[in-house]
């Protein structure tokens, strides 16, 4: 009886579309990113990402210094995997100098950049259960992280902003016992492995949380430009190491994991998967290690040649490229970055759409954003 | 309602799992560095603050234009009997609201063996005000002690 007369009401009153402001300041958005939810009740009709607030301009400040003076700015970028952005501009000014590096700078920056591939999804990894609820694993993931952030102060003197990739090679060689230092962290690495598993992967609240959430079609996802482990997640294998090697990529052995469906559990486990992968490549890269000069001879005063260049590397959030001009002077005439995360994100505007308002930090955090790197 | 039960059981045995690995840790040694008390050392190549040594510096100025923000400044000194430039600094000063810590000003520099400008491994400094940020190192010191001296701002609070 009750519930008739309320029905009956029900029908007179209307229902109208709610507008809901996720950020800039909201903790879970994983910087300054807002994204202008238009909900049906709690079903998301609507979704809009606004960027910019961490805007800085380095594209622009670029044509303003020198191509030395560069590097120090791309450590800003993806500030979470600061070596990937130092390597991908030091691959562009060497493809228009046309240097090559030694294999010992190589292998180096091989090992670098996948030890930061491994400190970086270690954050996502931490970031994304505290997303869902999980706090521990965040814990877990940052002591970790701790370790690979001593190894890089011992070689480049910095935490976050390295600058130790350098035109030419690497900043310095390895210092003192670095590698036996590197190999008995890797040893320790791998058991983590299994606790990551028991705390968040196989947890079955976390399961029900991501799968089947956020799905992200291969087509959409290639129209969209996608690239890293979202593109894998969706079972599309595409891999810059593999598919157009850079730095002595094709002298290593490892696979690249694939997920299934494309929802937030495959970009999770793909992840995860990816650490394991990179932890072999450092230890066949730390076997392969020749002796020999790291560096090649750079004039002392940078000045490609007039032309224009695209180089391009798989950072750890997809395809990061640099495509730029030079007129023969000391500094780029333009610089413009291919940022993965930029591109990644436009991508939530339409798997947002029918989910719930519930999902859509589980999603937001599978993307795996960069705010330095959207805005640049 | 199996189910249910069923649900109940996986997602219990799951947290039960966690906390095992969660009470293993929970018997390592800590990690954990009690910061004032106790401090780290801090690697060979560390990039701490900028000290300079204004009595081996030329004035070369290779510092200045390496700066990704140009946050150096100097000025040669002048011989006051010849009215002309020594290879000697007048003063020096670094914007360390500017500084990216990032090494090319000490690898620019010429000076041999050891570099005028480096970094050291100091990481500790505050600042109270924004002036203070403008550290200036003066040779020729005039009739005046220099207001703001690199050695006694370094120290830390």
């Amino acid at each position: 009886m009750n519930t008739e007369i309320l029905r009956i009401q029900g029908q007179d009153s209307k229902t109208e579309e709610m507008i809901l402001n996720l950020g800039p300041q909201h903790p879970s958005t994983h910087g300054v990113l807002r994204v202008i939810l238009k909900m049906d009740g709690e079903v998301i009709t609507s979704a809009q990402p606004d960027v910019g607030y961490l805007h800085r301009g380095t594209e622009k400040l670029a044509e303003n210094r020198t191509y030395p003076q560069m590097l120090v700015i791309s450590d800003r970028w993806d500030y979470l995997a600061a070596m990937s952005n130092n390597l991908v501009w030091a691959l562009a000014v060497e493809k228009l100098m046309q240097i090559e590096v030694p294999a010992r700078g190589q292998i180096l920056r091989v090992i670098m950049v996948e030890l930061n591939r491994i400190a970086s999804h270690l954050v996502f990894f931490g970031t994304y259960g505290i997303d869902i609820g999980a706090y521990t694993p965040f814990l877990y993931a940052f002591r970790e992280r701790e370790k690979i952030l001593d190894l890089f102060e011992e070689v480049s003197g910095a935490r976050m902003t390295y600058n130790y990739i350098r035109i030419g090679g690497v900043m310095a060689d390895l210092p003192k016992d670095w590698i036996g230092r590197c190999r008995s962290f890797l040893e320790w690495m791998k058991p983590r492995f299994i606790e990551y598993d028991t705390l968040l992967t196989e947890n079955p609240i976390f399961q029900d949380r991501t799968k089947n959430i956020g799905i992200l079609p291969q087509p959409l996802a290639i129209s969209y430009g996608i690239s890293g482990p979202n593109l894998r997640g969706s079972s599309y294998r595409f891999d810059l190491r593999k598919d157009a090697p850079y730095c002595l990529y094709e002298k290593f052995n490892f696979s690249i994991p694939t997920g299934k469906n494309g929802d937030c559990w495959d970009r999770y486990w793909v992840r995860i998967e990816e650490m394991k992968e990179s932890v072999k490549i450092i230890e066949q890269a730390l076997d392969l290690l020749p002796e020999g000069e790291c560096n090649a001879k750079v004039p002392r005063i940078i000045r490609p040649p007039m032309g224009e260049v695209y180089a391009q590397i798989e950072a750890p959030r997809g395809m990061l490229g640099i495509y730029l001009v030079s007129d023969g002077g000391d500094k780029p005439y333009r610089v413009h970055v291919r940022p993965p995360s930029f591109i990644n994100l436009a991508v939530l505007q339409e798997i947002l759409v029918g989910m719930k308002v519930a999902d859509v930090i589980a999603i937001l955090g599978s993307i795996d954003i960069v705010l330095g790197e959207v805005d640049r | 309602m199996l189910n249910y039960f069923k649900t109940i059981y996986k997602v219990g045995k799951s947290l039960i799992q966690g906390m095992l690995v969660t009470w293993k840790s929970f018997w390592q040694p800590s990690i954990t560095v009690q910061f004032p008390d106790e401090k780290l050392i801090t690697p060979e190549r560390f990039r701490g603050a900028l000290t300079f040594d204004k009595e081996t510096c030329t004035a070369c100025n290779l510092c200045v234009k390496a700066c990704p923000t140009a946050c150096i400044s100097l000025e040669p000194a002048v011989d006051p009997a010849t009215k002309k430039r020594i290879a000697k600094v007048s003063w020096y000063q670094i914007d360390f609201g500017k500084c990216n810590y990032c090494r090319l000003c000490e690898e620019a520099c010429p000076t041999k063996p050891i570099k005028s400008v480096r970094h050291t491994h100091q990481y500790e400094w505050g600042m109270l005000e924004r002036k203070e940020m403008f550290v200036k190192w003066e040779r020729m010191s005039p009739s005046t002690e220099p207001s703001t001296s690199g050695s006694t701002n370094m120290k830390p609070i």
